[in-house]
């Protein structure tokens, strides 16, 4: 503790841009942006703030605790929003209630959760993405999943693979069996966090037909290509579960024609939190990074709960975890490029900035001195903020 | 030699008295490496041809080299794994190692009942899983936290009781400890980080298979 020098702190959880980082966030989001509006997505801006209420509306509830809160003038709860698509939703089943459907909708935020900060996921942290709403089409969430895919391979990511599933799978095979809420809920909970100890144990002690028992044991292990969806045809029982398996039949065919089926596996487990999805699901990962990059799906009970049935789907990316996967996999990251350095001598500040405009106009970045400098001064400054050229009017 | 290297399974086995049986369970299925043992001044342990790694690490670390994904595959035991509150998958219970963790006081100052310890010290290892079970009895505690010789707490008044593992009894018996109440069993599980499980899933599962195989015949025993 020998150094005992000044540092201003900052809050658990949050942290500082420098800007060479900052410089390699913003790349990655205006390549984002760009490729959003390509796909023909708006750009959406809320508010950082919204009421708690608002923000727990329908499933969000659970991650109550995990939300920053205070008070406004009138004592009504706020809080920050802790991810985008709950403002999304309150905005189209409000303001755009009246738009042409889809609306398709995309963002680059910061969102914030109090939880344990971990690799790439800091109290705050940035997400991008997009919400696809008013369509329940196979086409909109095989957009949604091949934009996905598509913003991993331009922000430079070699090596990704997306897990696709669809929630009726499992709920179609529960409802066959007659299980109580309770038992669902258990066994849902034990096959999301892949608790297959937990998972054997609630099973066994439900009175089931063997057979059943098996297919509930198996379903966290359907995991695979496409010939995956050929043994678990086999063990859908129920309408739903076919119908859920058709549909990954069906998106999967259209992200052959994207091109991007390659980095596509099933996975007809619990991937997410499941009381929030209602069809397709999907998560990215990195061999990389042991947590997932992105993840989304499709959620049409959100925008009723906002008092406008429409069927909604979408994704987000982790911006942080995307640049800490990129690092890893040792995509250099690419530095400031500065251009031109215009100093002068006493007396020509005006000739210098008469200057810097011309250079300026051709698209250089250009610094230019702020006090008279002599030639040595000028090309030490040159070299130590790493100008690839100096112009010296005297 | 790169830990991330994908072609890799790293597997992290935890020192101690989980650690030799671990190995052997795992020699049984093919997957070992020369120099593989407890003592070991290597700290990552390869077999190049099956393309297995192994990490020896302190036993409340092997969930966090596992959530972290620094290692795939992980053995460890399910008191340690609640405690820690990690984020990974469980896939497998290997059924050695069977403990439980209790609640223990001295026998000659045990009280009533439970919750006549309501608001006293409680020395522990396992600050969380102890924290839960109370909170569970409506009771609060003031939780101390010890990192070995559990039982030292009472005898020297540290602690009213302590909240600790239990295999045989012996060292309750030996220190005048009582067991006054059961709070879950535990034995050694085999975990995986959640992005391994689905990036190396066919490995993953058939490594499962093959040792859940070798437990239900018996042959560890």
């Amino acid at each position: 503790m020998e150094n005992q020098e000044f540092v201003l702190e900052i809050p658990y959880g949050t942290r500082d841009f420098l800007p060479t980082e900052a410089a390699t966030k913003r790349a990655i989001e205006t390549g984002f942006a760009e490729l959003f509006a390509q796909w023909g997505y708006d750009e959406i801006v809320t508010p950082t703030i919204e009421f708690l209420d608002t923000l727990t509306i329908g499933s969000g509830s659970a991650l109550e605790p995990h939300m920053f809160k205070f008070f406004d003038k009138n004592n009504r709860t706020l809080a920050l929003r802790h991810e985008m698509t709950t403002p999304i939703a309150r905005v189209v089943a409000s303001r755009l209630r009246d738009e042409v459907l889809p609306i398709k909708l995309s963002y680059i935020s910061s969102v914030f959760r109090y939880e344990q900060a971990q690799t790439g996921r800091q109290c705050e942290f940035y997400q991008a993405g997009v919400e696809l709403i008013g369509s329940a089409s196979v086409a909109a969430d095989a957009e949604v999943i091949a934009l996905a895919i598509e913003g991993l391979r331009r922000a430079g990511l070699k090596d990704f693979q997306i897990c696709l599933g669809q929630v009726a799978f499992i709920n179609g095979i529960m409802h066959q069996v007659h299980l109580t809420d309770e038992q669902q809920e258990k066994i849902k909970t034990a096959m999301e966090k892949r608790n297959f100890v937990d998972l054997d144990n609630i099973i066994d002690h439900i009175d089931l037909p063997k057979n059943t028992r098996d297919i509930l044991k198996k379903i966290p292990l359907l995991h695979g290509r496409e010939e995956m969806l050929e043994k678990a045809y086999a063990m859908a029982m129920s309408e739903q579960s076919r119908r859920a398996l058709d549909n990954l039949c069906e998106i999967y065919r259209l992200l052959k024609v994207y091109g991007a089926a390659d980095y596509v596996s099933f996975d007809l487990g619990v991937i997410r939190d499941f009381n929030y999805y209602t069809g397709m699901v999907f998560e990215a990962y990195s061999p990389v990074l042991g947590f997932p990059l992105c993840g989304g799906g499709r959620y049409d009970s959100m925008l009723s709960d906002f008092g406008s049935f429409c069927p909604a789907t979408g994704f987000a990316l982790g911006i942080e975890r995307i640049l800490l996967a990129l690092e890893r996999e040792g995509l250099p990251t690419p530095s400031i490029k500065k251009d031109v350095y215009v100093a002068y001598a006493e007396g020509k500040a005006a000739d210098a900035i008469t200057k810097i405009s011309e250079v300026r106009a051709q698209g250089k970045i250009a610094e230019l001195a702020l006090t008279a400098k002599t030639l040595a001064e000028a090309e030490k400054y040159q070299q130590s903020k790493d100008y690839g050229e100096l112009v010296y009017i005297k | 030699m790169d830990i991330q290297d994908t072609g890799y399974l790293t597997i992290a086995l935890p020192k101690g008295k989980l650690f030799g049986i671990s190995s052997e369970l795992f020699a049984k299925i093919g997957y070992t490496a020369d120099g593989l043992y407890e003592k070991s001044r290597k700290l990552v342990i390869t077999n190049d041809e099956k393309k297995i790694r192994f990490i020896i690490t302190k036993t409340a670390d092997v969930p966090t080299y596992v959530e972290y994904g620094a290692a795939d595959i992980g053995i460890i035991g399910k008191d340690v794994l609640m405690e820690s509150g990690k984020d990974v998958y469980e896939l497998l219970d290997l059924g050695f190692g069977r403990c439980h963790l209790m609640m223990a006081v001295p026998q000659s100052q045990k009280r009533a009942k439970l919750t006549s310890y309501a608001h006293t010290r409680v020395a522990t290892k396992f600050p969380h899983i102890a924290e839960r079970f109370f909170n569970s009895k409506g009771m609060q505690m003031e939780y101390i936290k010890l990192n070995g010789s559990i039982e030292l707490g009472p005898i020297v008044g540290l602690s009213e009781s302590i909240v600790d593992i239990v295999e045989t009894g012996t060292t309750l018996r030996e220190n005048n400890l009582e067991e006054i109440a059961y709070i879950m069993d535990a034995t050694a599980r085999l975990i995986a980080n959640r992005v391994s499980f689905k990036m190396k899933f066919e490995r993953i599962r058939q490594m499962t298979e093959d040792l859940r195989t070798i437990l239900e015949s018996g042959e560890d025993k």
